[in-house]
């Protein structure tokens, strides 16, 4: 049995930079054959490592779309992000994946698709807004609600144009404060702010949503107050991760493994879970 | 039919002898007043008259912390490979016995973990029908003693002057055949149920299972966990004496070997405040009280059957009574459990 730990050898393909913090980092696998067997599908996260710096669980902001290669978006905020951070292309990393579970694309055919990201989680939710592009007649309409802490947070900036040319697709930004200086011709405010402006209705669509766990509590709850019921609202969940498949033990909510029975869970399956805040 | 058999106890050193030829043979040793899963050199270090050890089996399966792989200057990683001996555990009890059943679930459903799985296939249990109920034992009320049920290959049951041998699997029945030992009669097993009625007379402690988990599940504001988090350490000797708790990390280090790195797995705990942390200083679980909670719920809620299917006994907790002799501060886990309950 091969040992599931062990990490494959991958490359950094291409790095484009996000924000001051954040990177994209493409990345293709060292042997072809185990590039071919990894499709990813939206909503999983891989586990990236580098040698005696250890592994961390990270989305993946690619879907289906590529076989050669696969996104991942990384803001630096610790040892192994911060050394990622300046990683150029040829750099080697180890990767193990994909893992969990994904976004409910199948359901979501024919509905209304409502995104709604905060900060870095709008990373997990691209490889829906590219699935959607892809197969723009299997789904309704497509709207998404961005929120940032400024502008300067804001991650795939250079492809809201094209997000926007999307058939019967809307984006709202806000940002919680601009910096004094900076024109910002889009809504100040939280993510909820966006709600009164939506379009999407309550009845026949869906919603992915994926952001600080406190923002996901505040949307959950503001589209229940608009008649969404719990079963349509989807999340993904942040949670430490050491192994990907359930036997570390440490992203345990209840009964539940976020590396194995989410990331992505239906609000509903997460009603009286212990220290879970949404 | 299960073949049953007669040991002397006269003939158990001989036994221990030709196990070892064949096997890492590791059983209960006495050291001072406390008994250690060891390896067994000679049959005098078996001493089968001990309530638990202080680690539970688990140890054997998941060491405390071992190499996943290591990896070379150019970052290509190498399997650490592990031991191959045949392992054969002498005397383990229904409690520890019914953990490992519950770790084969943990590491064996859905994705299966190769080290831990590898050294459960090369091993070889012969487990004791318990009959030494220590003051925290409380494993009958959880259904999972003090007889064990299954996940065997040899059972033991002290009769007095001799062992009744109960085989359980064709490895067993490979082991014990050639001893030359005479069938067991009607009257061993009578005895055999005579001796349980007896045992299951001395637990002192128990838990009340029916309706627990969702009970806990109700009771997550219960004033409890704050009240035991003002006493409570959070210094994690339950989950490291405990049989099913199973949490691992993960972390690099440097090897002595110039250049290389280890990736190593070693056993972490719920309790401590660095568990549930994320990036950017998140934590899920910082209170102690929701670190206490989420041990005492595991093992008594949403653990066990609600994470793996049925089970013997429905929780993670099989009732050993270790977390209880251990804790520094007397957090007993049946108590809780009366508490949670309610009256």
């Amino acid at each position: 049995m091969k040992d599931p730990y062990l990490p494959n050898t991958a490359e950094i393909v291409d790095v484009k930079k996000q924000s001051y913090d954040t990177k994209t980092y493409r990345v293709r696998f060292v042997k072809e054959a185990i590039q071919t067997e990894f499709g990813p599908e939206p909503g999983q996260f891989v586990m990236i490592s580098m040698p005696g710096l250890g592994e961390a669980p990270f989305s993946l902001s690619s879907g289906p779309e590529r076989s050669d290669c696969f996104d991942t978006t990384i803001r630096a905020v610790g040892n192994l992000t911060g050394i990622l951070n300046r990683c150029v292309v040829g750099t080697r990393i180890g990767v193990r994946g994909p893992y969990g579970k994904r976004w409910p694309l199948d359901k979501a055919k024919g509905l209304g698709v409502l995104v709604i990201a905060g900060g870095i989680g709008l990373a997990p939710l691209r490889p829906i807004i590219k699935t959607v592009q892809k197969n723009r007649d299997m789904y309704g309409t497509l709207e998404i609600l961005y929120g940032a802490r400024t502008p300067a947070d804001e991650i795939f900036v250079d492809e809201y144009e094209e997000w926007k040319r999307i058939k019967d697709t809307t984006l709202s930004l806000t940002v919680d404060s601009v910096p004094k200086g900076v024109t910002w011709p889009h809504k100040v405010g939280v993510v909820t702010g966006l709600f009164d402006d939506m379009r999407t209705p309550a009845e026949d669509s869906i919603v992915m949503t994926c952001g600080p766990e406190i923002m996901m509590r505040f949307v959950a709850r503001g589209l229940l107050a608009r008649n969404f019921r719990r079963n349509q609202i989807y999340v993904s969940l942040e949670r430490r991760m050491r192994c990907g498949m359930g036997h570390c033990g440490h992203c345990q909510i209840g009964s539940k493994f976020v590396c194995k029975d989410g990331p992505v869970f239906n609000y509903s399956e997460l009603q009286g879970l212990p220290d879970l805040t949404l | 039919m299960v073949k049953t058999r007669i040991l002397k106890k006269a003939e158990l050193g001989h036994l221990v002898d030709r196990l070892r030829k064949d096997f890492r043979v590791i059983g209960p040793t006495r050291k001072k007043s406390e008994h250690f899963l060891s390896v067994i050199h000679c049959p005098e270090d078996l001493d089968l008259k001990y309530v638990t050890t202080i680690l539970p089996p688990r140890k054997l399966f998941l060491p405390p912390v071992e190499n996943l792989c290591s990896f070379n200057s150019a970052g290509e990683a190498a399997p650490t490979d592990i031991e191959t001996q045949r392992m054969l555990i002498f005397g383990i009890h229904s409690c520890d016995l019914n953990g490992l059943l519950l770790l084969d679930r943990v590491f064996g459903k859905d994705y299966p973990y190769p080290r831990y799985l590898e050294r459960r296939r090369n091993s070889v249990i012969v487990a004791m029908t318990c009959t030494s109920v220590g003051e925290t034992c409380f494993c009958d009320s959880m259904g999972t003693g003090p007889e064990p049920k299954a996940g065997y290959d040899i059972l033991l049951t002290d009769l007095g002057e001799q062992f009744l041998v109960e085989v359980g699997t064709a490895e067993g029945d490979r082991l014990t055949s050639p001893m030359g030992w005479k069938e067991a009669e009607r009257s061993d097993l009578e005895l055999k149920k005579k001796i349980l009625a007896e045992v299951k007379e001395k637990f002192k402690k128990r838990i009340d299972t029916d309706g627990l988990a969702e009970i806990f599940e109700k009771k997550l504001d219960h004033p409890l966990w704050k009240e035991l988090a003002d006493k409570d350490l959070a210094c994690a000797q339950c989950v490291m004496s405990c049989p099913t708790c199973f949490c691992l990390d993960i972390r690099d280090q440097w090897s002595n070997v110039p250049g290389q790195t280890v990736r190593c797995v070693e056993w972490d705990a719920c309790f401590l405040l660095e568990f549930a942390e994320v990036a950017l200083g998140g934590n899920f679980r910082k209170e102690r009280s929701a670190r206490l909670r989420q041990f005492m719920g595991h093992n008594l809620s949403w653990g066990g059957a609600a994470q793996y299917g049925p089970i013997n006994g429905q929780h993670k907790c099989v009732g050993c009574g270790r977390c209880i002799r251990v804790c520094p501060v007397g957090i007993d886990i049946t108590e809780v459990a009366k508490e949670i309950r309610g009256s």
